[in-house]
């Protein structure tokens, strides 16, 4: 089966944090010898290395669908990745300690994509559950006090625009037209979600919610909750911007003054 | 232009003829680019190679920009930065990290400015 390698490898190499790295020993597929392989953790994927310093992994397993469990070896802190299906494999891999494989263990089976995906929903609910208890399930904080349109029933922004995540997973679409052409010289489109109201009239920014200490005041801090919740995919930008400000400062900031 | 048939699973779209069973390929979702194209057409690309562009031709607009607001959504990074987004917010309103009562509030890829590896 054909797969992007190229965009796995940087994937594997890029600076997007990593959950877990180390070494291990992993055994063989078809000899019961153990290889040390430098190992990084990134989202639902295991890539191996063959050194630490390797610029690209030999390999990677996909935690989708795999127990992780300890298992009987008679290599010291062995544990396996357990796929279900006939032509599925296990693999076996050994670390340098128990405090090691604990923490392997813990980060692996933590490692999928549904498993963030449930932590995320589980977030998005107690969040949309505090925001309308606030505002009383009404989004109309930016109307002028002259003119009272009457609403449709129900708040203005409906749940579905709040949730970011597809409602139904996988996705297939019964047939699409593929055309794989290299070098297409196509200019890129910027059409980002929320950034253009129904008429394509560019949307302001949302206004930064005022930070509070304590969120009991409802009116002021109802106000900036709904205005912040223009849509989730404006806020996403705002704060990936503001998180990659931070990064930077932390990155400097580690590398201490210079002489 | 071939005629496939496209599943979205995580952050991997699959893509298979459409009388097979198992698939050709895979698309890794991540650190990839969305892009509305011409009418019904979207296409991704990479970050480390942005001019190589696979094209999809839909049968509708509206399949089209069901699917890109999908793929957009489908990556790991993203959920990772919805849940610190999400984790910032409840923080801020109550003033406790919601993920304590899962144990992992601690972990490296759920802090702000975590360290390189």
């Amino acid at each position: 089966m054909k797969l992007n390698e190229r965009s796995l490898a940087f994937y594997a190499t890029c600076d997007s944090p990593a959950d877990n790295a180390g070494f291990l020993y992993k055994r063989g597929e078809r000899h019961t010898a153990y290889h040390r392989r430098w190992f990084v953790l990134k989202g639902n994927m295991l890539f191996y290395f063959e050194e630490r310093e390797s610029r690209e992994p030999v390999g990677v397993i996909v935690l989708e669908g795999c127990t992780v469990e300890l298992c009987d070896s008679a290599e010291e802190f062995a544990f396996a990745i357990r796929f279900s299906g006939t032509k599925s494999r296990t693999y076996v891999l050994a670390a340098e300690s128990q405090a090691a494989m604990e923490s392997w263990v813990k980060s692996l089976s933590r490692a999928s994509f549904d498993y963030m995906r449930l932590v995320v929903r589980e977030l998005e609910k107690q969040l949309e559950e505090m925001r309308w208890g606030l505002t009383g399930g009404c989004g109309g904080c930016q109307e002028s006090p002259g003119s009272w349109k009457t609403k449709p029933s129900g708040p203005q922004r409906s749940p579905e625009q709040l949730l970011a995540l597809p409602a139904v997973l996988p996705k297939e679409n019964g047939c699409a037209v593929w055309n794989n052409v290299p070098g297409e010289d196509r200019p890129p489109n910027t059409s980002g979600c929320g950034r253009y109201d129904g008429e394509g009239n560019p949307r302001p920014p949302p206004l930064p919610p005022r930070r509070r200490a304590s969120s009991s005041e409802a009116g002021s801090a109802a106000g900036a909750a709904a205005e912040s919740l223009s849509t989730f995919c404006q806020l996403h930008e705002r704060y990936g911007r503001e998180v990659a400000r931070l990064r930077q400062d932390w990155l400097e900031r580690r590398r201490g003054p210079r002489p | 232009v071939k005629k496939r048939l496209v599943k979205l699973v995580v952050n991997f779209l699959f893509y298979f003829r459409t009388d097979e069973a198992e698939p050709i390929g895979a698309l890794l979702l991540e650190h990839c680019r969305i892009t509305k194209e011409e009418e019904n057409v979207f296409s991704i690309s990479f970050v480390e190679e942005p001019e190589r562009k696979y094209c999809f031709e839909c049968d509708s607009e509206e399949q089209c920009q069901e699917w890109i607001e999908a793929l957009k959504r489908a990556s790991y990074e993203f959920m990772r930065r919805s849940l610190i987004f999400y984790r910032n917010e409840i923080q801020k309103m109550t003033g406790k990290d919601p993920l304590e009562q899962y144990g992992i509030s601690e972990e490296a890829r759920f802090q702000l400015g975590t360290r390189k590896q």
